[in-house]
């Protein structure tokens, strides 16, 4: 009974969006109802009206900036629920169920010995990414994972438990909220140069200004994104 | 023929594989009854989903896809797994 049902449930889910798929325009086609209205613009004068050379860039953090502003605070309300459910009600009560997870587990001295080899390149590769984001491909939320990875790397083969925490609670909590406040931030200043929120001043002459409130926001994507990994990641082990 | 592909067979036959890749991955991944297994598989997934980005001229997407999908994902899924059981009932 039950497998009939759920093979007539996927066709009927599945063929819909087969349909959808069909109807599709072909990839490059310039004719894409995506491509008809603001793109030509965007790729003319992108590259100088935005601040950010590498036009993804431009887009997530000038043109839509509005949108970026709601993804990252998706990613922070992710965090705060992961804290809310996993995060146990007494700090430092027991190394609880988390020590027999693989995270727990004893570290090889070879593992470690590789992390600890490997990890300032991590981390260089993690900042050439954030820095460069706005000339090439990358930029906060690529770099600020590569950042995350490696700091969850470190506090698996460091094996610190939740009374000697990788960054201290309460620096914690400011660098997880990074991103939000940061774009909150940016928009406050484009409020006050162009009088309205996650403004970028359109004069040629402050181009400077464009880049620089460009890198400031992948830089705070960076670290929100980050500590919003590390959090979730600690979260889930039990610290 | 589309604008990325005008190179001829080779490119379109990567998208090819890579596509049967994928679904033969997916099907795995749905079968495994060790969910390890199933994690790395999944792992490996992202990281040829990664591949078809950076083919289709988007490396800002292939980008995150390797560091949030064969990277983090797969960690916070074996921390799960750490925590529950390992096989499938």
């Amino acid at each position: 009974m039950r497998k009939p049902l759920v093979a007539l449930t996927i066709a009927a889910a599945a063929v819909p969006m087969l349909f959808g798929v069909a109807s599709l325009p072909r990839p490059g086609d310039d004719a894409a109802p995506a491509h008809a209205h603001a793109t030509a613009l965007y790729i003319e004068g992108g590259a100088r009206a935005t601040g950010a050379d590498n036009l993804v860039t431009g887009v997530l953090l000038n043109y839509r900036a509005l949108d970026t502003f709601g993804e990252v605070m998706v990613i922070f309300a992710a965090l705060a629920a992961v804290m809310a459910v996993l995060t146990p009600a007494a700090p430092g009560s027991g190394d609880g169920p988390g020590a027999g997870g693989p995270a727990g587990a004893q570290v090889s001295p070879v593992v470690a010995y590789v992390v600890r080899l490997t990890a300032p390149f991590i981390a260089l590769f993690g900042a050439f990414v954030i820095f460069k984001g706005h000339v090439s491909p990358g930029g906060g939320f690529q770099g600020g994972v590569v950042l995350g990875a490696l700091l969850m790397l470190l506090s698996v083969v460091m094996g610190r438990g939740p009374r000697t925490p990788l960054i201290p609670a309460a620096a914690a909590r400011w660098l997880q909220a990074a991103a939000p406040m940061t774009f909150a931030a940016v928009a406050l200043l484009g409020l006050g140069l162009t009088g309205s929120l996650l403004g970028f001043p359109a004069d040629p002459g402050m181009a400077w200004a464009r880049e620089l409130m460009i890198i400031a926001l992948e830089l705070g994507i960076a670290i929100g994104v980050a500590a919003a990994i590390l959090g979730v990641f600690l979260g889930m082990r039990g610290d | 023929m589309d604008a990325l592909h005008e190179g001829g067979g080779v490119s379109q036959t990567f998208d090819l594989v890579m596509l049967a890749l994928l679904i033969a991955m997916a099907l795995a991944v749905a079968r495994s009854k060790d969910l390890v297994a199933a994690a790395i598989i999944f792992s490996g997934y992202s990281l040829v989903m990664c591949l078809l980005w950076q083919h289709r001229g988007a490396p800002d997407v292939a980008m995150a896809e390797a560091a949030i999908g064969a990277g983090v994902t797969t960690i916070l899924v074996l921390v799960a797994i750490g925590r529950t059981r390992r096989k499938e009932k």
